[in-house]
């Protein structure tokens, strides 16, 4: 019972356990800590071919009515008032980082379409919304201006092109006429002006609260 | 992503039942380790039981190295933690008044608790007392005012306010802990039994 | 021998219980973000006894005001709750260990009434402190140590160190 040891042996482990433990702390090799995703990451995703989206898939998918896309035009405001892909929301470059714009762009629910009059804004939305960590990001690729070439008036491919070209053509002759385009050949048959079928998107904005810590004796 | 419920990843509503379950703990732990015990606590004073101190001491260095690796990891954000405020003088007096009450009554709130869950009288007047002392705070309020929300220096920690890295820090606090614990091990033995 | 028999109280090792409630604290902390405490649950009681007494007396007093809400009892706070999840760990800790039992605690050399004022009065200084200082051992000096915070610092070594200085004036209570 009575020992002369100054510190029984248990004690002196566990405290080279906490010394252990603690010296870790100091040891342990310090980085700044990144907000977001690791650069790896967003390098991998930028190279994945998830990144682009082609205005064909997306007319396909818009004529498939696919509830899961959701049109982000990152252009401004007087622009977007102008022309703009159906069904689309309009959240401008500037205003990306808006809390109110955050339920629409941070959430997995939905396939995120950015698009702008080129690729070019898009793409810079894309990054920064990669940076902050938000998923199922996709660009259309060549935004508008592509939109309008291929699909509201696809070129008519010549004699000597592949049989490929010509059934591409024919989809999306047939798309820009779901998207409400005339054409002399079929004037007969009256094609409704503008085929608004799917409902507006309305995604409730559900802020998330972060509840300020409380505490106290 | 932690702390958990400020930031959504359990729902507010989890609050309340998560204190009952962390009082249950706490309560526990607490009589457990003998606080509820008047006597063993004020044995810090006068040396002949420690419990206070090391349960105390090894408490706050096992939760800051805890805090502060769960932090490292990337569970637990260590600047969204409710840090009190200072009130650089409110808390000197108001530690000094606290000291002379412990010592008196050889008893903190948290440890009475646990003692009038056993059925201590003693602990159940101090209680009462706290209660009277709070009346008498609140109805002297006007007078106590100045020293209770003067010298404010906001939600201060000492990595804020002295500029000191918080991993050096908590390694000297381990080191300074684990000293304070051999030399009143020390001291104890030296001094009269005292049988309670 | 019979005062060793007296003497038999199990209680854990320091430094185990110590450990365990080190996890509470950072268990605390990982989920609600903040720490433990006590002195706040007492403090709500009388918030919640005065207005019940007298609302308007409440109203009008600067200090119960803060800690009355038009939506919500001041009861219905967390430290409320985790006091009162304090009473049944104590109670099941004390009843696994047979410690339950009305009784006064204090030295043979004292009698059982000098004890209780001498609670009652350290209850109120305590009472008056923590409200001065906004925090008790658990809330301030525990949790406070946690974090770093400056005030949980200054708070312990206060309080520890005025214990040390009026132990002397107190010293027949104890030993």
């Amino acid at each position: 019972m009575k020992t002369k040891k100054l510190i029984a042996p248990r004690y002196l482990f566990l405290s080279a356990i906490l010394i252990i433990l603690a010296g870790g702390l100091v040891l342990i090799p310090k980085f700044e800590k990144h907000e977001g995703i690791s650069p790896e990451l967003l390098l991998s995703n930028a190279i994945s071919p998830e990144r682009y989206i082609s205005t064909d898939e997306l007319a396909d998918r818009y004529i498939s009515r696919d509830p899961t896309i959701l049109l982000i035009d990152v252009r401004d405001e007087s622009s977007f008032n102008e022309n703009t892909l159906p069904n689309s929301v309009n959240i401008p470059l500037n205003k990306l980082l808006d809390e109110n714009f955050d339920a629409y762009l941070n959430q997995t629910a939905y396939d995120v379409i950015l698009f702008s009059n080129d690729s070019f804004k898009a793409n810079q939305a894309w990054i920064l919304c990669n940076r902050l960590g938000y998923k199922n990001l996709h660009v259309l690729k060549g935004g508008i201006n592509e939109w309008f070439s291929t699909i509201i008036n696809p070129k008519e491919p010549t004699e000597n092109m592949p049989k490929t070209a010509f059934e591409l053509y024919s989809f999306r002759k047939a798309a820009s006429m779901y998207f409400g385009v005339m054409y002399e050949d079929q004037l007969k048959i009256a094609v409704p002006k503008k085929t608004k079928t799917t409902p507006k998107l309305v995604i409730p904005i559900k802020k998330k609260k972060k509840i300020p810590t409380e505490g106290g004796c | 992503m932690g702390p958990l419920i400020p930031n959504g990843v359990i729902p507010y509503e989890w609050n309340n039942i998560l204190a009952i379950l962390i009082g249950i703990a706490f309560g526990f732990v607490l009589e457990s380790s003998g606080f509820s015990s008047s006597r063993k606590l004020a044995g810090v004073f006068y040396g002949y039981d420690f419990a206070v101190l090391k349960v105390f001491f090894t408490a706050a260095v096992v939760a800051s190295i805890g805090l502060y690796y769960m932090d490292y990891l990337g569970y637990i954000s260590v600047g969204e933690l409710y840090v009190q405020p200072t009130y650089l003088w409110g808390a000197i007096i108001g530690g000094a008044v606290m000291g002379v009450g412990f010592v008196a009554a050889g008893f903190c709130p948290g440890t009475a608790i646990t003692s009038v869950a056993i059925g201590k009288i003693d602990a159940m007047v101090y209680i009462v007392g706290i209660m009277i002392g709070v009346f008498i705070f609140s109805e002297f309020y006007t007078l106590f005012q100045p020293l209770y929300e003067g010298s404010y220096l906001g939600n201060i920690t000492v990595v804020d306010y002295f500029g000191v890295n918080p991993y050096i820090f908590i390694f000297c606090l381990t080191i300074v802990a684990l000293l304070a614990f051999f030399f009143t091990d020390m001291i104890r033995k030296k001094v009269k039994k005292v049988f309670y | 021998m019979k005062v060793t028999e007296k003497n038999r109280h199990i209680y854990w090792n320091p430094y185990f219980g110590g450990f365990l409630l080190g996890l509470i604290v950072l268990f605390t902390f990982y989920t609600t973000g903040r720490g433990l405490g006590a002195s706040g649950a007492m403090k709500s009681s009388v918030v919640a006894v005065v207005e019940q007494v007298a609302p308007s007396h409440a109203e009008n007093n600067a200090y119960y005001s803060k800690f009355i809400s038009e939506d919500k009892s001041p009861l219905n706070t967390w430290l409320i709750f985790e006091v009162i999840g304090m009473l049944i760990g104590g109670m099941i800790s004390g009843g696994l260990s047979g410690r339950i039992g009305w009784r006064v605690q204090h030295s043979p050399k004292i009698t059982k009434r000098r004890r209780l004022y001498f609670a009652l009065g350290g209850g109120m200084l305590f009472g008056i402190g923590a409200q001065i200082g906004r925090g008790c051992t658990s809330g301030a000096a525990l949790s406070g140590m946690s974090v770093l915070s400056v005030g949980g610092f200054l708070i312990t070594i206060t309080i520890f160190g005025t214990g040390y200085l009026a132990a002397y004036f107190f010293r027949k209570n104890w030993i």
